[in-house]
């Protein structure tokens, strides 16, 4: 008996794994924490309509890497690279994102690289720079998002140009070739996912979002940005200063969208007011180690505890969420009863309601300043954002866990932990 | 540079070493057969500067079960007190043969912490995987006091080295505690890891300052003063932290012993990771590790792999 107990005693000294992946745990600070200084973003248009339309997306990205720099007072030739999520842009976006760093005020010996990991790419850089700051490849860096819907999406940025046969032969790849709308309906098929429910959260969405606009619990975050813009009716060019997210409906009710047609099959239950906005817009958050924000003398909005990718269905692809988040929490050694705020992308009001049922989550909790069926959804864009989102609202609660979730296209979910301080 | 001084202690796995306070050159080492999983235990007393390599063995005392700690009594210069797999403390004299002079078998777990106090040396300190801490003095049959309150393992104790009254404890509750032997509980609590804390020990130019070693791999100096968030964390073990000592000769120099199967010396005044040597030489889990208060920079280390290993750190100077 005393030897079973003596193994099992000394076996959990080797098998219990260090703190968390990024630093000290939830509740602890250290110098080796990867620390958010700044997260701020463009406020988020409506594509082709709203304040950015005459914008490009390499000119939004621009703006919210100069204001980075403007609003913490950093020397530039710190940030040794910054990375940034982009879906749409033609290469990459590496080319224009070279350009508006360049712009912005960055020495030519600072480098940046963009990301695609779909709906998921603006986390992905916050992350892939938390990765490099950890791994000692750089001190400080920059994790940013953009996208402009306005250009490059629509058949050309949507749909692949080509379609392997030999690939298709996998039903689950053949199933990457799926119009997200059509995941959509798939999942509130499977699962259930009444058109009522649905647009009982879209209507949640937009009055919570209305609210927060309302009671300028946005202004934190979002960096006012003057551009041009041309009148749709006389063609003329103007300057504007675009300060507010554009896309918020506060009168919308849950009848009102009863009444809207299903956009991506007869008798489906996903509408253009139950599904996320196209939008576009940027963000950007700033990372370095604990110990270098303290010998700089800069304020620390919290830190980063954990990150998760995992893969779903490609056919069901929006219930990521359902399955990164336990990952992200369980990398964190907390249960989800211990987050305050989860900011989780509402591609699809199908795809968050099931999410949250399956995990059983508080809807108080759950975008308590609405989502992208109120403010949009620029893809590329939208993992930053809700970083800075996430982290404003947590400061105004005096809370101090939140997690980032969302799912992408072609069957995966990302979530992050992060703890506000 | 003196080669390094070993010993095989044969068919036995070190778990403590303890240089005497009294004589420069002898060294004792609480060990265990078949890795401390079952079976006896045999306390090593020995001599350095003698023997093939450096080292020989003076007198040996075998025990029904593994011994974990020792410690060399402060006032009676051939004593010393072991703590057993059992739950059995046993008091040692080594001018006799075979047999402890007294033994008390009150805990009921292993108990992995024996601690002489140093300040007022008429009694010393046990923690238990029973969870409970005891008070005992030498000619006393029973302990004198016992407190509960921990709720995990205790690995380590440490008293003061000011105060003959104050010791600290560390435990599987990922917890350091202050206690003062007057008081019935805990004076106070520290979070000091997210994990098991396996290693303790109390700076001895410091008052403040205590030095904890954890599961979480890392090396934590606290400051009691400020107990929301440790002083420094010192990162490089690649596995669980079984044993810190902080150095009899300089308040910023720090040994540490590892499942990592090194022993590392720390220097908190150095920039960087910290890291002033790393004594790799053990070919199995490193558990016991002491300085020499009489010979600066020495450093007797005890491990799995049944090796002593007795070295001079260089950089820290050879003062006699």
């Amino acid at each position: 008996m005393a030897a079973q107990h003596r193994i099992e005693q000394i076996s959990t000294h080797l098998t219990i794994r260090p703190g968390t992946m990024f630093g000290s745990p939830v509740g602890q600070k250290s110098g080796e924490d990867i620390v958010v200084v700044s997260a701020l973003r463009t406020a988020i248009t409506r594509a082709k309509k709203g304040g950015f339309k005459d914008t490009l997306p390499e000119e939004l990205l621009y703006h919210v890497l100069k204001a980075t720099l403007d609003k913490t007072g950093i020397d530039p030739a710190i940030v040794e690279d910054i990375q940034v999520g982009n879906v749409l842009p033609e290469m990459g976006g590496a080319k224009a994102a070279r350009m508006a760093q360049l712009h912005a005020g960055f020495p030519v010996t600072s480098s940046i690289a963009t990301t695609n990991r779909q709906c998921a790419s603006g986390l992905q850089a916050v992350a892939g720079i938390a990765s490099a700051i950890k791994s000692g490849i750089i001190e400080v860096g920059i994790g940013a998002g953009v996208e402009s819907m306005t250009h490059g999406y629509g058949p050309t940025g949507t749909v692949l140009s080509t379609e392997s046969e030999l690939l298709c032969q996998t039903p689950e790849a053949k199933d990457c070739l799926l119009p997200m709308g059509i995941t959509s309906e798939n999942v509130a098929q499977k699962f259930n996912v009444t058109r009522e429910a649905q647009d009982r959260w879209a209507a949640q969405s937009q009055s919570r979002a209305a609210a927060a606009q309302k009671g300028g619990l946005f202004d934190k975050e979002i960096i006012p940005v003057t551009t041009t813009i041309i009148d749709p009716t006389t063609k003329e060019k103007r300057s504007i200063t675009v300060t507010k997210d554009d896309g918020v409906r506060e009168n919308t009710t849950v009848q009102v969208l009863g009444k809207l047609k299903p956009s991506f099959k007869p008798t489906g239950s996903t509408t253009a007011g139950n599904a996320s906005q196209v939008s576009d817009g940027a963000a950007a958050v700033l990372l370095m180690k604990r110990s270098k924000a303290q010998a700089l003398n800069l304020p620390i909005m919290g830190k980063l505890v954990s990150f998760a990718t995992v893969g779903v269905p490609p056919n069901v692809m929006g219930i990521g969420p359902a399955y990164a988040i336990p990952v992200a929490l369980q990398r964190a050694g907390i249960t989800k009863d211990q987050v305050d705020v989860f900011e989780i992308n509402e591609a699809f009001a199908s795809q968050l309601v099931y999410s949250v049922e399956y995990l059983g989550l508080n809807h108080d909790k759950v975008n308590p300043k609405g989502g992208a069926i109120a403010l949009g959804h620029p893809l590329g864009c939208t993992g930053a954002r809700l970083v800075a989102t996430l982290l404003t609202e947590l400061e105004r609660r005096k809370q101090k866990i939140g997690v980032v979730s969302m799912c992408m296209g072609t069957g995966m979910g990302a979530a992050a932990v992060f703890e506000s301080e | 540079m003196a080669a390094v001084m070993r010993y095989r202690t044969a068919g036995y796995n070190g778990y403590s070493i303890e240089y005497s306070p009294f004589f420069e050159n002898r060294i004792a080492c609480a060990s265990a057969a078949n890795f401390g999983i079952v079976g006896n235990g045999r306390l090593w007393v020995l001599g350095l500067g003698a023997g093939p390599e450096g080292i020989d063995v003076e007198k040996v005392y075998d025990t029904q079960d593994g011994l974990f700690d020792c410690a060399w009594s402060e006032v009676h210069e051939n004593q010393i007190v072991t703590s057993s797999g059992d739950g059995s403390i046993k008091l040692w004299d080594v001018t006799l043969p075979d047999f402890p002079v007294r033994n008390w078998s009150e805990h009921t777990r292993e108990v992995f912490a024996v601690k002489w106090n140093l300040v007022k040396k008429d009694t010393f300190i046990s923690g238990s995987w029973d969870q409970t801490i005891k008070l005992w003095n030498p000619e006393v049959p029973q302990s004198l006091t016992t407190w509960q309150e921990h709720t995990h393992c205790i690995y380590q104790t440490a008293w003061s080295p000011t105060s003959g009254d104050i010791f600290a404890s560390a435990s599987g509750d990922h917890t350091l505690k202050v206690w003062d032997v007057r008081q019935p509980r805990s004076v106070q609590t520290v979070r000091a890891h997210n994990a098991e804390i396996l290693a303790l020990d109390w700076n001895k130019y410091h008052p403040n300052t205590l030095v904890t070693g954890s599961v979480d791999h890392s090396v934590k100096v606290w400051d009691l003063r400020f107990p929301d968030r440790e002083a420094m964390v010192l990162l490089g073990h690649d596995y669980a932290v079984r044993r810190v000592k902080c150095s009899p000769h300089s308040g910023n120099i720090i040994a540490s012993a590892s499942y990592d199967m090194t022993m590392r010396i720390w220097d908190t005044a150095m920039g960087g990771n910290r890291l002033a040597h790393v004594h790799d030489q053990h070919t199995e889990f490193v558990l016991g590790v002491d300085m020499s208060m009489f010979f600066e920079g020495q450093v007797a280390t005890c491990a799995w792999d049944e090796q002593i290993n007795v070295i001079q750190i260089p950089g820290l100077s050879m003062k006699h």
